[in-house]
């Protein structure tokens, strides 16, 4: 082995190493246990290889400690954690933010389709969406059908429904249904009530289609 | 009988050095001028390795040792001032008491929102969630009065959060004032926190 190539070599190890610590995330601290922080390390280290962001996992690590779960229960909710932000990602694209990507993860949790997912992001290709996955996400929690929920979600984006009216539209479904109301009969009435706020949806343009 | 030896020995490096060709004085003088002169214009030590990085087939190499010095560099001061923030928390964490500088940068945090918690006979409530990555020494809440709620603000980016109280240390509580979070992974008890767009 040459000098250059012995230099090259310590390098390249350096490099690696210090890559290795920064995987590292300074909370992890914050676990006591060995071995759930070697595992949390090893999911950041896997999640780092998939291009997928490490805040997600650490706040799902530090997530199951505050709730005392196990090892083991840690171990699987990363596992499947890593598995819907994989999904999301190839949803949303490269771009997508590290709140669009978590929030992706929660709606497909929370059994929004990855149909779905997907309409939303070709609705909005250049903003961050991560509210309107939010608030999808919430419609489905309190008992909305997936379905009826992205039908309406779909609806109100196109529409350009602004963000301070479907989280409203998410709280005012919250409200009704810890009064009682049945989830969907509670979005049917609030989302009429935002669509009716918003201009018109576009019309199909008819100037290319000659009369006969 | 060692005199005449000698003498034998010395007799026969004449006669070798005889039969070599006659050497010119002048030309011996001007190799050592140019051994001198070459010698003199030989790269220092420190020129020899700027040198040796600049040769085209070693750039990769040199690209690589910079990297690494920096990262390493990087790092080493990354994990102190890490070291002294922890602390700084830990601090915090036993005097739960807001600073300015807990409001530093609210704006990059997201938006503030309230929170409030009763519970009169806890002695300390922290809150805990997805916006602040469920680290327990974040967001200290304090004591509104003397048996008055626990208080604080947090900051959240627009969108649905996932939280709780984190009560003594030990015990996690979900807000009453919120709709409960349903939790795949853990289970367990939480709410739900809808931050709008500001």
């Amino acid at each position: 082995m040459t000098t250059r190539t012995s230099l090259l070599t310590i390098a390249a190890l350096l490099v690696a190493a210090a890559g290795v610590a920064g995987a590292q995330d300074a909370r992890l601290a914050l676990i006591r246990d060995n071995a759930t922080r070697d595992v949390v390390n090893a999911q950041l280290v896997s999640a780092s290889s998939m291009r997928l962001p490490a805040e997600p996992f650490v706040s799902k690590a530090l997530e199951g400690v505050a709730k005392k779960a196990t090892l083991k229960s840690i171990r699987s909710a990363m596992a499947a954690l890593e598995k819907r932000m994989k999904t999301a990602y190839d949803l949303l694209g490269p771009s997508a933010t590290v709140d669009e990507l978590a929030a992706g993860a929660d709606a497909i949790s929370m059994g929004v389709s990855e149909k779905t997912i997907k309409q939303m992001r070709d609705r909005a290709p250049n903003r961050s969406i991560a509210m309107e996955l939010g608030v999808i996400t919430e419609l489905v929690a309190r008992g909305v059908p997936a379905k009826k929920a992205a039908a309406m979600m779909l609806d109100l984006m196109a529409r350009g429904a602004t963000g301070v009216q479907l989280t409203a539209l998410g709280r005012d479904v919250q409200g009704d249904v810890a009064a009682g109301l049945k989830p969907d009969v509670a979005l049917d009435l609030r989302g009429r009530g935002v669509l009716s706020l918003l201009p018109p949806p576009p019309t199909v343009s008819n100037v290319n289609v000659r009369p006969r | 009988m060692i005199t005449d030896e000698r003498d034998e020995v010395i007799d026969r490096a004449a006669r070798s050095l005889s039969a070599l060709p006659m050497v010119n004085p002048m030309a011996v003088l001007e190799i050592t001028a140019a051994a001198a002169v070459h010698r003199s214009m030989r790269p220092a030590r420190a020129r020899a390795v700027l040198g040796w990085f600049r040769r085209p087939s070693l750039s990769l190499a040199s690209t690589g040792l910079l990297m690494a010095a920096a990262l390493v560099v990087g790092f080493v001061t990354r994990a102190a001032l890490t070291g002294a923030a922890e602390t700084l928390g830990t601090q915090t964490s036993e005097h739960p008491v807001l600073t300015p500088a807990a409001d530093a940068g609210a704006a990059s945090r997201g938006v503030p929102v309230p929170m409030v918690y009763d519970a009169k006979n806890a002695r300390s409530v922290t809150v805990v969630g997805d916006f602040n990555s469920w680290d327990p020494a974040a967001t200290p809440m304090t004591r509104v009065g003397v048996d008055g709620p626990w208080a604080a603000t947090v900051f959240a980016k627009p969108g649905r959060h996932v939280y709780a109280f984190l009560v003594d240390g030990t015990t996690l509580v979900a807000d009453p004032r919120s709709p409960r979070a349903r939790d795949n992974d853990y289970g367990g008890d939480a709410s739900v926190l809808m931050v709008p767009t500001p």
